[in-house]
């Protein structure tokens, strides 16, 4: 008897016993079997472009949160759908808005990757110039997104690691001095890092660049008014001989145009034949997409009276950025008929898609972040304000000539020299080429002139409120007291 | 002395001889009974009062005695029933129906890994008997255990044919899964869904430490025992056939906005008289009676039960059929069960308990929601027979019927196989060993044909689809166990110990394909669709436990009685170091109604107190690998002009390698006492459930990054309460019982981990629903409270407010008194767990007429309307927005039509009283009288009618206000839709011969 129990006990507790309880997830690699080989450190770093897709990400919420909050665009939609985006749109909103908490959490989770990116992959044993090019690139996503953050909240939690449960509760917001510091300091390493555009073999195309990285930078700069420091990166851009603009403005936002000359930066996006939702493609499309008939999508972001004012007589960039009633779709596929439930309805035609594989969620396009004609218009903006008008004519010159094409007529070569007159000019300029493109509210905050703009379109804008946007309350309240409220909310 | 002695002697055989000379001058004979079952009782003693004159029934339960006198009484006594005493007043044939006794001192209860008899039981075990649940028309034993046991709290899933049921014992003791675990014939099992009531011979819960510390690392939330039925000896198999048919009902219908006030409401909404005339909506169209139907249910079943010397046998076979009340749902079962045992020596006993089950269920859309939300001014159809498409009012609108129409080629087909098979040697005269191997193998397929539609934009299906699910499982458990039992004069030992190893595996894969040659499901298979379209996946699960037992029971004079176990478990689910758990036991009992001085008051039939203390664990995470930190992969990019999708891979989630088992540990007093005769029964318990080390993936903030919440060891929590239950029974030819029980829970948190003060959760427009804290309830409900509705700009102006109020909106109460309304006027508004439940049964036969009716209550709890906070387009309203504040409606209650924002902040305004207490099961039978149905060879022939859920009164305005929810423990109580149980109304049979 007693041999027995000795025989049971030492079954329970031996080695033997541990073999048949060891069990490990089924379908999954784990942590003890990941970042070993070159393949996990590019599978990680794709793993950060591959959030930019989510609807967390470029959804919804984020379309609220650039262009409708913007005088580029209302609502949209049917009077009664999506009621958070209009409170946004009519600046009703408070901290429990949807819209904060979705950008919030979808760039957090894409910080997230990039940082597990840039502290696993240097000790992973493979090719020195592979490993610096993908630390390069999570430095560059993890540096986009944070100066994303940093213009919409202000100071926010600069989480540059995997936190500790204690953390959880405890971290507070850094100033926006840190942030920037943080951001500047990822792209020149991003900088000194990454390929230029023309270095990567067509199969990468779309991975962050040089290029990429100097305009960010060069956008920091100009929020901090480092205008000298601004121009210098934007001319190196210029004067890579990387990037040309398209000759035809149409064709930027068609599929020719994915990846082309004048892409900097952008996520690419496929619809794949075989799945509903396939694991390539975005909502971005079809929450814009024409409601009704054609029934291609949700018809969200409305370019707005305001907008279409903006531009000047015969600017035919006002056609190509606007989808309106009666017009034929870009395809040539069909006529955009009224729908009676929207009133006056139009859609953002740079978000357009063909015909694709699977249904409307299944969206193919590729999303801009950061086209050539930017930093051309960055740079004259940061010229005229270092008092160079001549260089800053030539820059701004350059779009008006390329949207004009061949008829003469309009969009005439601009010759002010007055620096605030044409730093208004360049500034309307600059609107018409990047309309409906999410960089306006961005534009509005840099120039210091929201409060201004949007009251004049007859927002009940509130100055020293509605500059940055509240932090989501549900973070406020899963912080445990250790982050404080934006101002005035 | 040696005459004397001869002298006795010669007496005695005098005595003897004048006694069988007296009883030849009276014969009695006749048949031994149970009133309640009709079935004949084998063994059953008769005795000549007052004589040592006596005989037992045979086989066929007859009995045949010479009593002394024409005029004498006779005793009939049988064990678990009341003694019944007859005149037999010069009778020759008395057949004798026996009641069963309230309260059986000497009834052997089940408890892990043995019996033991009830009188000597130290914890706190619940017994339920088979024939309590087999008059009960649920087809699974979950629901059926509503009510009928103190402590053991039973609230339906949903309405869903063959939902199952959440049953908390003793509260909520995690923030995890609390369901209890439940074995059936020793197959540790995660539900009993599959179990039919009609085989269940007993269920025994185990509420305290004492009792389910056997069953360690996952006995802190209760064990449910469930033995089925073996057969009984008797001369012949008996045969039973039963059936009954029911129609059930929608329990009630939600309130809505008519046609004409929705029309009136969406007026104000707008601003502007959009609906220039409302009235012409009338009544407009009643989306609930649209989607729901009255349903039928039916059910058959028959057994054959029976034992020799050496056999035992119980066979039985079920097929049950159930629609749903909402349209296009509906549950069939086929079922069959064979239990048998074989003595093939003295020393061994061979056994098997076998049941297979085929489930079909139609799985239609749960439309109640949208038919919840569909605007009452819309039809359901347009002018030309098509569907109305309703999202004028919003893109999160569809049609429900038309979703019920074309969402409703969704069929699952499962089956089970559920079992054990064991020896039983005797080694020795007191020692046996018992090797047990019980197995679950299961497998299920789904299959979901949805057909191309356009009703409107987001109510869509571009491509026919067909996707089909397929998984299965096999877990199986290998018991061996040592039990010792020794009877001395005035002591009893008993000694359990034993040895287990388990697993349990699961895999699942799934397919689908678009665009099929046609609509018929003789042609949608997989490979007839478009092989462009195809899409596949699959996964699996595994896990694993071995484990040590030990108990021991001691008695002494039958008054003392003391137990103590120990259980050490082995998880795979923790990492080596974490793996091993203890977990220790020990109780004491004293039956005082055994002593002398508890005896001479004449009070008391029996008197008991019990004491017991344990620790038990809990594992039961719905991760099996929650320590495994998973790296994800398919986070794939896209680059290059061929957008060539590239794979993507990493973590998405915090793991913590340190998690450990969490604790409970568990204290119970209890006191059980017959008086007049055991017709009057108590049992009283008193617990306290401390758990400790709790496992939740708590809510972090979203700057952390991870994609779900981590586990972490991280609250205290203490549940404690009284239990209470209570039993008239009067036996006699008008046979009738009262029962009442009655149990409290009192749920408050002592501790959350790491310094952290609160976790908030369920959050509702942006804001949480539910804040746990120190001192208050799991999940308490959180948020604004209403003070009134503004009715003009200078009430406005001169009150505390966020700032954006107009006339017409909430009023919300500035708690904080600092002259503004912000978050930090958000208080604890109340909890969502009953604080009492409490059941009363009636129970009555009179001559063949049974009658039968069950009450359940509970009270003390809020439920939260979720459902009426959601506005992601314009949705109906409930009827109290007719009364919506206007400038010539100055309600002071209601606040003016708007469509989310601030009128619909998390506030008391959504939460209501859920209380209840409802007419559970009524029943009214009739049993032909045996001398009539004998004559074509039949034992018994009972009819029935019976309704369930028949009468309910509540406050709360939805369907019924159980929402338990088996999730997480931060939002229980919450109703954001879920499909309404049916009240039903059935007519049966029951026929033994």
């Amino acid at each position: 008897m007693k041999n027995i129990f000795i025989v049971i006990i030492v079954l329970v507790f031996s080695s033997c016993s541990d073999d048949f309880l060891n069990r490990n997830p089924k379908g999954n690699l784990t942590a003890e079997t990941f970042f070993e080989n070159e393949e996990h450190a590019v599978w990680a770093t794709n793993a950060i472009y591959a959030n930019f897709r989510s609807w967390e990400y470029c959804g919804l919420p984020y379309l609220g949160a650039t262009d409708i909050v913007s005088d580029d665009a209302d609502k949209g939609s049917t009077e009664n759908d999506g009621p958070y985006l209009k409170e946004v749109d009519d600046f009703q909103f408070d901290a429990t808005n949807q819209t904060f908490s979705t950008i919030w959490r979808g760039h957090y989770q894409t910080i997230s990757r990039a940082n597990i990116a840039i502290n696993r992959i240097p000790d992973i044993n493979m090719p020195d110039a592979l490993k610096e090019r993908l630390i390069g690139e999570a430095k560059f996503l993890r540096a986009f997104n944070y100066f994303r953050m940093v213009q919409w909240f202000g100071d926010v939690p600069l989480v540059l690691t995997q936190l500790t449960d204690d953390q959880y509760f405890t971290t507070k917001r850094n100033t926006r001095t840190e942030i920037y510091a943080q951001i500047e300091k990822d792209l020149t390493d991003a900088i000194a890092a990454l390929p230029e555009k023309s270095k990567y073999k067509a199969e990468d195309l779309g991975r962050a660049t040089k290029g990429a990285a100097k305009g960010i930078l060069a956008k920091l700069y100009m929020l901090d008014k480092k205008y000298d420091k601004a121009l210098t990166l934007c001319e190196e851009i210029i004067s890579s001989g990387e990037y040309s603009l398209m000759p035809n403005y149409n064709q930027i936002f068609t599929q020719a145009g994915e990846n082309g000359p004048e892409s900097i930066f952008e996520i690419g996006s496929v619809a794949l034949q075989a799945s509903i939702v396939g694991s390539g493609a975005t909502p971005f499309n079809m929450v814009q997409g024409v409601r009704g008939v054609p029934n291609l999508g949700w018809g969200f972001n409305r370019p707005s009276d305001d907008l279409i004012a903006n531009y000047e007589p015969g600017d035919p960039r006002r056609q190509a950025t606007i989808i309106y009633v009666g017009e034929v779709l870009p395809d040539g596929s069909t006529i955009v008929q009224d729908n009676p439930e929207i009133l006056d309805e139009r859609f953002n035609q740079k978000a357009w898609v063909g015909k694709h594989p699977g249904l409307q969620d299944n969206g193919p396009g590729n999303i801009r972040l950061l086209r050539y004609a930017d930093i051309i218009l960055l740079a004259a903006e940061a010229a005229n304000e270092l008092g160079n008008a001549t260089k800053a004519l030539e820059y701004v010159n350059m779009t008006r000539k390329r949207a004009r094409g061949t008829n003469t007529f309009i969009l005439k070569d601009l010759t002010i020299t007055n620096k605030d007159a044409l730093r208004t000019a360049i500034r309307r300029e600059r609107r018409s080429e990047l309309a409906m493109e999410q960089h306006r509210w961005f534009d509005l905050q840099r120039w210091g002139i929201q409060n201004e703009v949007m009251t004049k379109v007859g927002k009940p804008f509130v100055a020293n409120k509605h500059e940055l946007f509240p932090l989501p309350q549900t973070e406020i309240d899963l912080g445990g007291g250790s982050l404080s409220q934006n101002p005035g909310y | 002395m040696l005459l004397n002695k001869c002298f006795r002697l010669k007496v005695l055989v005098l005595l003897l001889f004048v006694a069988s000379w007296i009883g030849a001058q009276h014969k009695l004979k006749g048949i031994v009974k149970a009133l309640a079952t009709n079935e004949t009782l084998i063994g059953a003693t008769i005795e000549e009062k007052g004589t040592s004159n006596g005989t037992i029934t045979n086989v066929d339960g007859e009995y045949e005695i010479n009593l002394s006198t024409g005029n004498a009484t006779i005793v009939v006594s049988y064990i678990g029933y009341e003694n019944v005493e007859i005149q037999i007043d010069g009778r020759k044939i008395i057949d004798i129906n026996m009641g069963e006794s309230t309260v059986l001192i000497d009834q052997v209860v089940v408890v892990g890994y043995g019996v033991q008899k009830k009188s000597d039981l130290t914890g706190a075990v619940s017994s339920l008997k088979g024939k309590e649940l087999e008059r009960v028309t649920t087809p699974n034993v979950e629901q059926a255990l509503q009510g009928k046991i103190p402590g053991v709290y039973v609230a339906p899933t949903s309405g869903q044919p063959g939902a199952g049921a959440v049953i908390r014992i003793r509260g909520t003791g995690t923030l995890n899964n609390s369901n209890p675990l439940f074995v059936i014939d020793g197959m540790i099992t995660e539900d009993a869904s599959s179990v039919n009531p009609q085989d269940v011979e007993s269920i025994e819960v185990l509420k305290d430490a004492s009792s389910a510390a056997i069953y360690g690392s996952r006995g802190a939330n209760g064990v449910i025992l469930i033995t089925t039925k073996n057969g009984k000896k008797r001369k012949n198999a008996q045969l039973s056939l039963s059936s009954y048919y029911g129609i059930q009902e929608p329990i009630r219908y939600i309130e809505m906005l008519n046609g004409t006030e929705f029309a009136r409401a969406y007026n104000q909404l707008r601003g502007t008289q959009f609906y220039p005339d409302p009235t012409i909506f009338g009544e407009g169209t009643d989306w609930q009676r649209e989607v729901m139907h009255s349903a039928p249910m039916a059910n058959i079943q028959f057994g054959a039960n029976g034992a020799s010397d050496n056999i035992s046998y119980n066979f039985s076979a079920n097929l049950f059929d159930q629609e749903g009340i909402l349209k296009n749902t509906s549950f069939n079962r086929g079922a069959f069960r064979l239990n048998t045992e074989m003595k093939l020596k003295p020393w061994l006993t061979l056994g098997n308990n076998t049941s297979y089950s085929i489930i079909k269920e139609e799985l239609g859309p749960n439309v109640v929601t949208s038919a919840y939300r569909t605007p009452s001014v819309l039809p359901v159809y347009q002018e030309d027979g098509s569907f109305i498409d309703p999202t004028f009012f919003g893109l999160a609108l569809g049609n429900p019927v038309a979703d019920q129409f074309y969402k409703s080629n969704n069929k699952s087909n499962s089956t089970n196989l559920l079992g054990n098979i064991f020896a039983e040697i005797s080694l020795l005269k007191d020692l046996k060993f018992r090797s047990n191997f019980g197995y679950n193998v299961f497998e299920s397929k789904s299959r979901y044909f949805e057909p191309k539609f356009q009703v409107s934009a987001s109510q869509l299906n571009r491509a026919d689809r067909l996707n089909i699910g397929q998984g299965n499982g096999r877990n199986w458990i290998w018991e061996q166990t040592l039990n010792y039992f020794k009877e001395w004069k005035e002591q009893t030992l008993g000694v359990l110990v034993g040895f287990t190893a388990e697993e349990r595996k699961n895999e699942f894969f799934g397919a689908g394909r678009e665009s099929f040659p046609g609509t018929s499901d003789d042609v949608i298979f997989l490979s007839s669709g478009n092989d462009t379209t195809m899409t596949n996946f699959g996964g699996a699960s595994d896990e694993a436990m071995v484990s040590l037992l030990f108990r021991t029971n001691y008695s002494l004079k039958n008054k003392y009685l003391f137990t103590a176990s120990m259980r050490v478990d082995r998880s795979s689910r923790f990492t080596p170091d974490n793996r091993t758990g203890y977990f220790p036991s020990a109780s004491v009992g004293w039956n005082l109604g055994n002593e002398a001085f508890i005896q001479n008051l004449n009070t008391f039939d029996r008197l008991k107190l019990r004491v017991s203390y344990g620790i038990l664990g809990n594992q039961a995470l719905t991760n099996r690998y929650p320590t495994s930190a998973i790296i994800n992969s398919g986070l794939n990019a896209v680059f290059g002009p061929s957008e060539s999708v590239n794979q993507g891979a990493t973590p998405l989630s915090v793991a913590n390698p340190n998690l450990k088992w969490e604790v409970s540990s568990q204290a119970d007093i209890g006191m059980e006492a017959g008086f007049l005769n055991e017709r009057l029964s108590l049992e009283m318990d008193w617990y306290r459930r401390y758990s400790y080390d709790i496992i939740a993936d708590v809510p972090i903030p979203a700057f952390v990054g991870s994609q779900t919440n981590p586990f972490v060891n991280t609250a205290e929590v203490l549940n404690s309460g009284i239990e209470l239950g209570l039993n008239w029974r009067q036996t006699g030819v008008f046979d009738y019982n009262i029962g009442a029980n009655f149990s409290t829970v009192n749920n408050e948190v002592k501790a959350l981990a790491q310094g952290k003060n609160e976790i908030f959760d369920a959050f509702i427009n942006g804001e949480p629903a539910t804040r746990t804290t120190v001192g208050l309830p799991l999940g308490a409900f959180y948020g604004y409270q209403v003070s009134g509705v503004f009715q003009n700009v200078e009430e406005i102006a001169s009150s505390p407010k966020f700032g954006n109020e107009k006339p017409g909106d909430i009023k919300y109460v500035d708690t904080n008194n600092d002259g503004v309304i912000d978050a930090e006027d958000r208080v604890y508004l109340g909890s969502p767990i009953p604080k009492i439940t409490y059941a009363v049964n009636f129970g009555a036969g009179y001559k063949g007429l049974d009658f039968n009716a069950d009450f359940f209550g509970v009270h003390g709890n809020l439920v939260f309307n979720e459902k009426e906070t959601s506005r992601f387009a314009v949705y109906n309203w409930e009827k109290r927005v007719a009364d919506a504040w206007t400038a010539d409606n100055p309600s002071g209650s209601e606040p003016r039509v708007t469509n989310g924002g601030h009128n619909y902040r998390p506030s008391d305004r959504f939460l209501q009283d859920g209380s209840f207490f409802r007419l559970r099961t009524l029943s009214l039978g009739y049993t032909l009288p045996t001398s009539l149905v004998s004559k074509v060879k039949v034992e018994s022939f009972r009819i029935f009618v019976s309704g369930t859920n028949l009468w309910t009164r509540q406050t709360f305005t939805g369907y019924n206000p159980e929402f338990p929810n088996s999730g997480s423990p931060f939002k229980v109580g919450f109703d954001n839709g879920s499909y309404p149980i049916a009240k039903s109304f059935q007519v049966g049979l029951e026929t033994k011969f």
